[in-house]
């Protein structure tokens, strides 16, 4: 039942420098401050707006997949479900606009829908993982699939607009580079970490991703904290569908593609192990950011953007490497 | 509900997978492979053949039209249309199902290959096995042995479209001016032909205007709405975007309208997607270059018949004309090319 890690600490002083959240944030200063060297336009509160702007959608279904990551499992259809909820919702609000619903509350009811798509997949998952006793891989592979094939179905392939114009303009800045749906992202975030790190389905998820069966045996029902997991992980997805339709102020087939890579990237970044037991809302936080700010940073520089692959991949392999030098550094103290 | 015998377990497992397995078929036709019988009484080489029409990505309005001018001419000739892609517009997916096609031995195959140098070997193999092929929209390396390339004029519409932004801005002699343009890939003929088009129409007219910075959206208006949300903080004195096409253009549009830079950044968009043609009446594209590829997929289905029925093509190369829609458009003409949803 163990959070987190936990090396035997020399001083108070090593371990915190050597926390990997601590270290995140030194790779964040340090990319700010190499961008900025090379473009100073990289430090205003402009390019901090595009960086969040991406961060939002990123980071809701990171935190999503720190959830399964952490319970040993593993999510491939955040992204598509993504897509998904955002084309479903994007054809709710269309239709209410036509009927004439006051536009705020088209976007409440939008909001809802895509949630409530996600949660759908979600219990497709948990029921494929606990029931048919397909691996999270496979089960969510298949709702990876079916879930993009449908959003195509669905729209035919173009983006799916006529919902409430004031959407774009909500996802308009007002406080510096902080928009309305930030805040609520904000908000997400805080509750995962009260979720994750602070409430009694946070230690049965480190625990599940500890060790199953200890948990089993220890009187909790690993079924119903799957099913548990997987649904929260297709709520938050869904909430990332809603925040694209917001950023486009439409529902578009592609906008979720590939976005599950990502998501796997900014929580392994972040610090959490693929083979359950550890992880960090925080760590998930900074990871997601530190991918957008390479995203941003190298359009503003004006690398080729393909380079982002390549930095992401140097990222994983540097923080993977600060992991497996932590854990035999505590095991030897 | 989660402490049932082990009995229900596996009527519970059953059903699931026969659920998944219903999703994953949903997902497969996804990829889109819809046959469609067409028992008319159209008599002609093709009656009662089989065409293949192997295309670039599903999720793509652009295509929808031209799945709809293959559609009409095939029923009219009397032939079985099979419409095949991938969702991604890539020659690695593509590739695989071309292959697929080809198996089922069809009369003709229309290829639009998503990449000219990847996609050679199965044109190729495909006239090899006696199948006639025509290329429509993008072409492959060595065209010597297709039936006929039928495309939009790619390099018109970029030159069109940097006449488009030049007036837009107000363009005057002397000046300068900064553009960026928003593509989708760094390979695909046509993204290639626009941006030469328009480059080769900057340097010649608008000597000016300087295109600042390229970027590649990768089908995906998600990812071109953060290049452009980029570009904007990066040149805060920026005259125009060249959006080469629709996904880029939804990325762009979004973009503009959230930074409140409607009408104030000029905005040339390409192709006919409904959303954006309703965003030129609020400003926020200055123009939209439109193909037709109903008129592209029907010729290369007439082209395929003719070769069919023993006749030689004679016009190998076609190009069909685009169309500027902006402001002063009729209504009647915006609804003529918009492409169908």
């Amino acid at each position: 039942m163990s959070t987190a890690t936990h090396t035997a600490p020399p001083s108070r002083l090593k371990e915190f420098v050597t926390n990997q959240q601590f270290i995140l944030f030194l790779v964040l200063l340090a990319m700010i401050a190499v961008f900025t060297a090379f473009n100073r336009i990289f430090f205003s509160v402009g390019v901090a707006g595009n960086i969040l702007a991406d961060w939002g959608p990123l980071v809701l279904v990171a935190l999503a997949e720190t959830f399964v990551i952490v319970s040993g499992g593993i999510d491939l259809s955040v992204g598509s479900v993504c897509t998904l909820s955002g084309v479903v919702g994007a054809f709710a609000m269309r239709s209410l606009t036509e009927g004439g619903m006051a536009p705020y509350l088209t976007l409440v009811i939008g909001a809802l829908v895509c949630i409530a798509v996600g949660c759908v997949a979600g219990i497709l998952n948990a029921v494929m993982i606990n029931y048919a006793k397909l691996v999270p891989f496979i089960a969510t592979l298949v709702t990876l699939g079916a879930a993009a094939g449908l959003a195509l179905v669905f729209t035919g392939g173009g983006p799916i607009a006529g919902g409430p114009s004031e959407a774009i303009q909500l996802s308009v800045p007002w406080l510096g580079p902080i928009s309305t749906p930030i805040i609520i992202v904000f908000v997400i975030c805080f509750i995962c970490w009260a979720f994750l790190h602070k409430s009694r389905f946070g230690r049965y998820t480190f625990a599940l991703g500890s060790n199953p069966f200890a948990t089993r045996a220890a009187g909790i029902s690993v079924y119903r904290q799957t099913a548990k997991i997987y649904i929260l992980s297709g709520a938050l997805a869904g909430a990332a569908g809603m925040f694209y339709y917001l950023r486009l102020g439409s529902g578009a087939p592609s906008s979720g593609l590939g976005l599950e890579l990502y998501a796997i990237a900014a929580v392994v970044i972040g610090g959490a192990s693929l083979s359950g037991g550890v992880g960090r809302i925080s760590g998930t936080i900074l990871g997601a950011l530190i991918l957008t700010t390479v995203t941003s940073g190298l359009i503003i520089v004006g690398v080729d953007p393909n380079w982002k692959q390549v930095v992401v991949a140097v990222l994983i392999a540097v923080a993977v490497t600060i992991q497996v030098f932590r854990k035999s550094e505590g095991k030897a103290s | 509900m989660f402490g049932i015998s082990n009995m229900k377990r596996s009527t519970a497992g059953l059903i699931a997978v026969a659920g998944a397995t219903t999703l994953l078929l949903a997902a497969c036709s996804s990829s889109d492979s819809e046959t469609t019988d067409s028992a008319t009484s159209a008599t002609g080489a093709c009656q009662g053949k089989t065409i293949a029409f192997v295309m670039g990505a599903v999720a793509d309005p652009f295509f929808n039209a031209m799945k709809v001018g293959a559609q009409e001419e095939a029923t009219a000739q009397g032939a079985t249309l099979v419409w095949q892609g991938d969702k991604e517009y890539s020659p690695a997916t593509q590739i695989p199902v071309l292959d697929q096609v080809l198996a089922t031995n069809p009369a003709g195959l229309v290829l639009i290959p998503t990449d000219p140098t990847a996609l050679q070997a199965g044109n190729d193999k495909a006239i090899a096995a006696g199948i006639p092929v025509v290329n429509v929209d993008t072409r492959v390396g060595d065209i010597s042995k297709t039936v006929a390339f039928i495309t939009g004029d790619n390099t018109d519409g970029g030159s069109k479209a940097a006449d488009a932004i030049a007036t837009a801005i107000g363009y005057e002699d002397g000046k300068s001016y900064k553009v960026v343009v928003g593509l989708t890939s760094k390979t695909a003929t046509t993204n290639v032909a626009r941006l030469e088009g328009f480059e080769a129409a900057l340097k010649a007219n608008y000597p000016g205007i300087k295109v600042v910075d390229v970027a590649y959206s990768e089908s995906n208006s998600a990812k071109a709405n953060t290049n452009v949300n980029n570009w904007l903080t990066k040149y805060p004195d920026l005259n125009g975007i060249f959006a080469i096409d629709g996904t880029n253009g939804t990325g762009a549009a979004a973009a503009l309208q959230a930074k409140g830079l409607t009408g104030k950044v000029a905005l040339v968009g390409y192709d006919a997607y409904p959303d954006n043609v309703k965003l030129i009446k609020d400003g926020v594209f200055t123009a939209l270059i439109a193909q037709d590829p109903g008129a592209e997929a029907k010729l290369a289905i007439q082209d395929i018949c003719t070769t069919i029925g023993g006749g030689t093509v004679t016009e190998r190369e076609v190009v069909i004309p685009n169309v500027v829609l902006d402001a002063n458009t009729t209504e009647a003409d915006l609804k003529k090319y918009t492409y169908v949803a």
